[in-house]
């Protein structure tokens, strides 16, 4: 038993940092905040040539096979960053389409993404916010020509700069997962801001979109267990970030707290301070405890593996909450400025909170777990 | 990263559940004889100071088997060894800093509960500031007389010998000042007297040290050294219970899954109540966190990384966990939860203090792990101090000093 990182896994989150700490500056961040696009292709296609995009998709594909312990090694470090972009949404769709697509179609999706070329993503919720496979609404309807979908997709992140959509939509078979192409007939997307202007989301609507037989992903009435597990990995993907934005306001809030002095002292001198660091901190490492549990138990496809990655998504978003608030308390009216670069992190961790399922969502499936209904 | 156990690890674990599947005494032990049996059986099956080297007559073991065995005897409910903080800390000191006569005189015999041991450590007015400690212990050649009060101290009625911090020299810095006695606890000039707590029990006494005398070879390392000595034995323990402390909540947590479905309210069980259901999602997501992080406190161990200030953080972690574990707890059971004898199968639960009770006494315990062995406060400062790297504050003591 190694909780451990590896020095491979080491390795990796060094280099991240590195590289973030170069081409992903609270200034980078700040830049794209008016851009429409929100990302930097740039920083994309230096993210796919480091082999990020790739990481766990299969090496026949242009990947690099690791696992979801690697993923939140990197995702860890772009919430530190308060990384402005799809990476997420992207590995999550490819991860799906690797699990569960045809040949044909990792062809297709899987060299292109792993090589910065193509985005993509998941549209999880529809207009009723029930983040349960079994409560989308969007229908599939057959046609002569393959389907038809119609329905409401909410918040879903990056969708538009994604060259392909993943669309659970319920079929007479059941719940079943589409790839669509934005440039789809019917298909209207229209983007939301929301407080992280670093974060972009887009409200998806489904006007009997037209799509081919072979868009579907998986077995046609088989999607729920494949949204499920996507839904899974996602919430882990989304509490290392988490986990990473609140590390970076803690390490800031120690920083700040050395060296601000008040009363004639360092603010860090005074337990009122002192001890609220000390709180952060202990947060921050049962996220981190959390998060990588539930990333190796993923990866270890071991028993409690659903139950982990809902203990880490219900936890590490209390948590981050909790450690980027307070980061602000430590700093007083300066973390309260548009020019201090703190907000920037908190509101990530505060984006991500009610995403791939909020901490109610979470606390109900470990409930249904462990009580047994 | 892999979290996976080791073969030898699960064969070790069989074997001790199969141990303990046998061996585990079916009824309560009510006597402090049943209780010392119990602990010679433990002892002599090796499952009793695993940690201590093979010369001193433990099991060199590794923290991942001690973890094992802690757990395995939570799994089953198994009565507690006795002597804990003889085998925990008190040992350990000795190992460390002993001479080679006392560890012939006393390690054996607190490894074997025939000597019980316990801490003379707190004071009235020495809590938080345990250096501020008053008791005296003046230098008679080659004994010592003591004379001052403890308090907080475990097993004082059933205690044998007691390691105890006094003051040796009152001209030097309060922390310069404090020695490390070994005190025989047989004798007229020490007087126990339990100290009721909250819960109605008595698991602490108040010592009072009239004329007591200690022996000069009893003084471990040399006069003065006695803080050092405290501070690099405290939260020795932390780490090995960690992952038996987790079963003993989980299976805590079993009894509260099964009242929620026995108890109604509104005409339907508790656990179809959405309120319910949010705050045992709450108490379970906590509860297995603390899991996650005690692997990874045993993992690193394991690896023989010493834990250091960062005990403070797990000590933090889990005794304020468990204060919002039982208060949620109570608001879940309502009424049923304040009660002190069980009415039903489901009341009956692990404590966590060693005493089997009900929700109340697990609640009303809770309040005490929060301030003994450093209160939330103290593991605060430490976190601050010297994880964080803050600076310390400016302390009236300190200034004098």
């Amino acid at each position: 038993m190694d909780f451990a990182f590896s020095s491979d896994q080491q390795l990796l989150k060094n280099s991240a940092r590195a590289f973030l700490d170069e081409h992903c500056k609270p200034a980078t961040v700040r830049s794209l905040w008016d851009d429409p696009r929100g990302e930097s292709e740039g920083l994309w296609k230096e993210m796919a040539q480091l082999g990020w995009l790739g990481l766990s998709l299969p090496e026949v594909h242009g990947g690099s096979g690791l696992g979801m312990v690697e993923t939140a090694i990197l995702m860890e470090e772009l919430g530190r960053a308060a990384y402005p972009g799809p990476y997420l949404p992207t590995i999550l769709a490819a991860t799906g389409i690797g699990e569960a697509g045809t040949d044909a179609q990792k062809r297709r999706w899987l060299p292109a993404i792993a090589t910065g070329d193509a985005r993509a993503t998941i549209a999880f919720l529809d207009a009723d916010f029930d983040w349960s496979p079994g409560a989308v609404r969007t229908r599939a309807e057959r046609t002569p020509q393959g389907w038809a979908l119609t329905g409401d997709k909410r918040y879903v992140p990056w969708a538009h700069v994604a060259n392909v959509l993943l669309i659970p939509a319920v079929a007479p078979e059941g719940l079943t997962v589409f790839l669509v192409e934005p440039s789809a007939r019917g298909l209207g997307l229209s983007p939301v801001a929301g407080m992280d202007l670093a974060t972009r989301w887009v409200h998806v609507r489904l006007d009997q979109v037209p799509v081919a037989s072979d868009t579907v992903l998986g077995t046609v009435g088989a999607g729920a267990a494949l949204l499920g597990g996507l839904l899974r990995r996602g919430a882990v993907g989304a509490a290392a970030e988490m986990l990473g934005a609140a590390r970076r306001c803690l390490d800031m809030s120690v920083a700040y707290a050395k060296v601000r002095e008040q009363f004639g002292q360092p603010i860090g001198s005074f337990q009122a301070i002192r001890h609220k660091c000390a709180e952060m901190l202990l947060e921050v490492e049962n996220s981190h405890s959390a998060t990588y549990y539930a990333a190796w138990a993923l990866d270890a496809a071991a028993e409690d593996q659903e139950l982990a990655a809902s203990v880490a998504k219900a936890y590490v978003g209390d948590a981050a909450r909790k450690v980027c608030g307070e980061s602000i308390q430590v700093h007083g009216g300066i973390g309260f400025t548009w020019e201090y670069d703190l907000h920037l992190y908190f509101k990530r961790a505060k984006a991500l909170e009610p995403m791939y399922g909020d901490g109610d969502y979470h606390r109900e499936l470990i409930v249904r777990t462990i009580a047994g209904s | 990263m892999d979290l996976t156990y080791a073969p030898e690890d699960l064969a070790f674990r069989e074997a001790t559940r199969k141990w303990f599947a046998t061996n585990t005494p079916t009824q309560d032990l009510k006597t402090l004889d049943e209780r010392k049996a119990w602990h010679r059986t433990l002892y002599e099956a090796g499952y009793v100071g695993m940690l201590w080297p093979k010369e001193y007559g433990g099991r060199s073991a590794t923290p991942m088997q001690q973890a094992i065995v802690s757990d395995e005897m939570a799994r089953v409910n198994a009565p507690p060894t006795i002597n804990g903080l003889g085998i925990g800390f008190i040992g350990p000191t000795i190992i460390i800093h002993g001479t080679e006569w006392q560890k012939q005189r006393y390690l054996k015999k607190i490894l074997t509960a025939e000597e019980i041991w316990c801490q003379l450590y707190s004071e009235p007015n020495a809590g938080s500031d345990l250096a501020g400690l008053k008791t005296r212990a003046e230098d008679q050649g080659d004994h010592f007389v003591v004379n001052g009060q403890k308090i907080w101290t475990s097993s004082g009625p059933i205690a044998d010998w007691g390691i105890l911090l006094c003051r040796t020299d009152s001209k030097v810095p309060k922390h310069k000042g404090i020695s490390c006695i070994l005190l025989n606890m047989r004798q007229p000039g020490v007087e126990v007297r339990p100290l009721k707590q909250i819960t109605g029990s008595s698991l602490f006494s108040e010592v009072f040290m009239t004329n007591a005398r200690a022996e000069r070879v009893d003084l471990i390392g040399k006069l003065g050294q006695g803080w050092e000595i405290a501070q690099t034995t405290l939260g020795f323990e932390r780490g090995g219970n960690s992952l038996g402390r987790v079963t003993r909540y989980a299976s805590a947590f079993n009894q509260l899954v099964k009242a929620t479905k026995e108890l109604r309210r509104h005409g339907k069980p508790l656990i179809e109540d959405a309120a319910v259901r949010a705050k045992m999602g709450r108490i379970y997501a906590d509860l297995e966190v603390q899991r996650y992080a005690a692997l990874r406190v045993l993992s690193a161990l394991q690896k023989g990384d010493a834990p250091g200030a960062g005990s403070s953080i797990t000590k933090l972690s889990y005794t304020e966990f468990e204060k919002r574990y039982y208060e949620l707890a109570l608001e879940i059971l309502g009424p049923e939860g304040q009660l002190l004898a069980p009415q039903n199968e489901f009341d009956e639960i692990d404590t966590s203090s060693g005493e089997p009770g009900t929700w109340a006494h697990a609640f009303l315990w809770s309040r005490a792990g929060t301030i003994y062995s450093g209160s939330s406060e103290i593991q605060k400062n430490v976190i601050g101090e010297r994880v964080l790297g803050l600076p310390k504050e400016i302390r009236a003591d300190r200034v004098k000093g």
